[in-house]
C-alpha cells in the first residue's frame, strides 16, 4: 500500500495510502509547502500512525500560528478513532 | 503461533503488516482487524527503533494466542533497555511526542516488558471479535 500526498492550488491537500514512520518526513516535507489555509481531504487514506500524527500536528500548530485555518476532511471510521484515542480530536477540526 | 524476523529499519514495516494481514487470514479474522494490530505493532517497533539504543540487525515478530485474543511479541537484540510501560507520564493533547505510547495503552489490552540477556521483549495482546 503506497503512500500518496498531493498538494493542489487553494491549500486543497489530498492524502491517500499508509501514512507511517517510514513515509512521515515525505509528508512533512510536502506539507511544508503549504503556507496558508489547509484542507486536508483523507478520503483515501487507509492507514495512519502516531508518525503521521505528529507530521499533522506539527502542520496544525505552523499554520494555527500564522493565523491560518487547518482542517481534516472525509476521514474514514478508522482513521477517525485513531485521531480519538490519541486526543486530537480535541485539538484538531475533524469534518 | 508464527514467528519471522524482520531488518532492524524503518523499511520493515509494511512487510511485517503483511505478516500480520497472511496470519490473521489464516486464523479466519475479520481482515479489518489487521489496521489495529498494524498500529500496535509499529508503535511498539519505532519506539524500540527511537529509545533502544544499539540493537541487532533484526528483531523477531511472533503472532499468536488463543480464539480471539492475539498475542503478539516483539524481541529486540542486543540492546539497551527501554521499558515502554514505564514511560513518562502523557504530554498535552496536541504536544508533539508520546502519542505512539498514548496509542499503544489505549489500543491493547495488556502490554508486558522483560529484558534479558540484552534482549528487550515486550508483549501485548489484543481482544480480536470474530
Amino acid at each position: 500500500m503506497t503512500f500518496e500526498i498531493l498538494v493542489q492550488e487553494g491549500g486543497l491537500v489530498k492524502l491517500s495510502g499508509r501514512l507511517d514512520a517510514a513515509q512521515a518526513d515525505r509528508a512533512k516535507a510536502a506539507l511544508d509547502a503549504v503556507k496558508g489555509p489547509a484542507t486536508l481531504d483523507l478520503t483515501d487514506l487507509d492507514y495512519v500512525s502516531s508518525a503521521g500524527l505528529g507530521v499533522l500536528v506539527q502542520t496544525f500548530k505552523r499554520l494555527h500560528d500564522a493565523g491560518h485555518g487547518f482542517k481534516l476532511t472525509n476521514l474514514k471510521p478508522r482513521i477517525r478513532l485513531v485521531f480519538v484515542y490519541a486526543g486530537l480530536d480535541k485539538v484538531l477540526q475533524l469534518d | 503461533m508464527v514467528e519471522r524476523r524482520f531488518p532492524r529499519n524503518l523499511g520493515s514495516l509494511e512487510p511485517m503488516a503483511q505478516f500480520v494481514a497472511d496470519y490473521l487470514g489464516s486464523r479466519g479474522f475479520d481482515p479489518e482487524h489487521s489496521f489495529t494490530v498494524d498500529l500496535l505493532i509499529e508503535e511498539l517497533f519505532t519506539n524500540q527503533l527511537k529509545y533502544g539504543k544499539g540493537g541487532g540487525p533484526e528483531v523477531s515478530l511472533r503472532l499468536g494466542g488463543e480464539r480471539e485474543e492475539l498475542m503478539v511479541t516483539l524481541r529486540d537484540f542486543d540492546v539497551e533497555s527501554f521499558d515502554p510501560t514505564f514511560a513518562p507520564p502523557e504530554r498535552p493533547a496536541g504536544t508533539p511526542g508520546g502519542l505512539g505510547l498514548k496509542l499503544i495503552r489505549v489500543m491493547s489490552d495488556s502490554i508486558r516488558y522483560e529484558y534479558k540477556e540484552r534482549c528487550a521483549i515486550i508483549t501485548l495482546t489484543k481482544r480480536l471479535p470474530r
